[in-house]
């Protein structure tokens, strides 16, 4: 059975980073060999892995639960936590890259001091990247905890961000 | 099977090739201490008990995963291999937290067997005291953290025999645990099928059913190798 149940089309259509995973599982033809790659890309766009993911993931490959969970936990870059409260993604795919997603990424790291991959000492905000997240007509695309910010700038997601951490 | 000719303990024999050390000492007669060997099961060196020299390789190596060889000289009683044993012997014990007083294995336990074996009479290293949890929440069953040691005979006998997957092997050094599907209590495991031969293939007071008294487990593991063993046969 390859097919989404109701409820993850529900989330798919909400969540652009599941869209990723779904498209890098399409890619992948469902093999579950590629469950590490899948993983990846999983870690990558959330800069962690919820459990609704990896059921998702374990799901779309037919894999056995607690194969999924042996690997995710044996292997140091993936982590099951929330990488900080608040999270940043940056595509850098080409569309993005291309329409300036990395001076996006210098101003953040000149004014939290954070690269892609880190956590603020205080846990409050967590950078990541993704390649090409699907919404490349957005470029560039930045997904500020679940919000997808379209055309960004540099100087409106610091904003954005520092509004976030004041307001937690 | 074409037959090659090795010597095991200075004894001369000719043996089948393509088996393991370990299968054609078993078939001999020849002791060989084992922990995660269950017959039947696919053989993952886990346990690093089943030691034996082999002329010309200046490592020991396990007799359950080594695949026997013409003219090999192998030797399974050596004091270095007897030192081996005791150290991993003492360290499963300082690993986790085994009381056997007031264990339901107490008498019927494979590692306590092989403490008599190894003649352990103190050990060596300090005990690790690890935080371990005991899963109560299967219907039938037991699992005691505190008593596992990492054999991962009831992984293997549930993905290779039942075909249920429930459990594998989390996270890695000392911090390794047996887990059921995402972590998840044994009792709220969605591949679990209760066959109830995990209880069976763990050689430790691990994995229990619920309803014995202390010191009165009985368990049979040499029903599984039958059960393999019967499978293959043509019926
Ligand atoms: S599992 Fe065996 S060695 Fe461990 S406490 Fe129980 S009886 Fe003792
Ligand atoms: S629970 Fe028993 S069978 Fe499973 S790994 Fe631990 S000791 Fe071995
Ligand atoms: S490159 Fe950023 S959305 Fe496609
Ligand atoms: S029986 Fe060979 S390593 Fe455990």
């Amino acid at each position: 059975m390859k097919t989404a149940t109701p409820a993850t089309d529900a989330a798919l259509a909400k969540d652009p980073r599941l869209k990723l995973i779904a498209a890098k599982i399409k890619k992948e033809n469902y093999k579950p060999d590629a469950l590490i790659e899948i993983l990846h890309t999983a870690q990558n766009a959330y800069g962690y892995l919820p459990m609704s993911v990896l059921k998702y993931i374990t799901k779309q490959l037919h894999l056995p639960p607690s194969r999924v969970y042996s690997t995710v936990t044996f292997y140091h870059f993936f982590s099951l936590k929330s990488k900080g409260d608040h999270t940043c993604l940056v595509c850098t795919g080409t569309a993005c890259y291309v329409k300036g997603a990395q001076a996006i990424l210098n101003e953040i790291e000149n004014q939290f001091s954070l690269e892609p991959g880190q956590v603020s000492a205080d846990n409050k905000l967590g950078i990541s990247v993704a390649r090409c997240i699907g919404a490349c007509g957005l470029a560039p695309a930045v997904v500020l905890d679940d919000e997808v910010l379209a055309k960004a700038t540099a100087e409106e997601i610091v904003n954005k961000i520092n509004a976030k951490i004041v307001e937690s | 099977m074409p037959k090659i000719a090795v010597t095991i303990d200075d004894k001369k024999l000719d043996v089948d090739a393509g088996k393991t050390i370990l299968e054609i000492c078993r078939e001999n007669g020849i002791e060989i201490l084992t922990m995660c060997h269950l017959k039947g099961l696919t053989d993952v060196g886990a346990c690093r008990l089943c030691l034996v020299e082999i002329e010309g390789i200046n490592k020991l190596l396990s007799a359950c995963t080594t695949k026997i060889a013409a003219n090999m000289v192998i030797k399974t009683q050596t004091e270095k291999i007897k030192r081996y044993q005791n150290i991993t012997c003492e360290l499963f014990y300082a690993e986790r937290n085994h009381v056997c007083s007031v264990c339901v294995a107490n008498g019927k336990c494979d590692l306590q067997k092989l403490g008599y074996k190894t003649e352990m009479d103190h050990i060596r290293y300090p005990y690790l005291f690890p935080q371990c949890n005991v899963d109560t929440s299967h219907a039938w069953y037991v699992l005691d953290h505190n008593r596992c040691i990492m054999c991962t005979r009831c992984v293997r006998v549930c993905a290779e025999v039942e075909g249920a997957h429930n459990w594998n092997v989390m996270n890695r050094g000392n911090k390794v645990r047996i887990i059921s599907d995402f972590d998840t209590p044994w009792g709220e495991s969605e591949t679990c099928t209760s066959c109830g031969k995990c209880v069976h293939a763990c050689p430790t007071g691990a994995i229990w059913p619920k309803a014995i008294v202390q010191g009165q487990l009985e368990k049979k593991p040499e029903m599984i190798t039958e059960l393999i063993e019967k499978r293959k046969m043509n019926l």
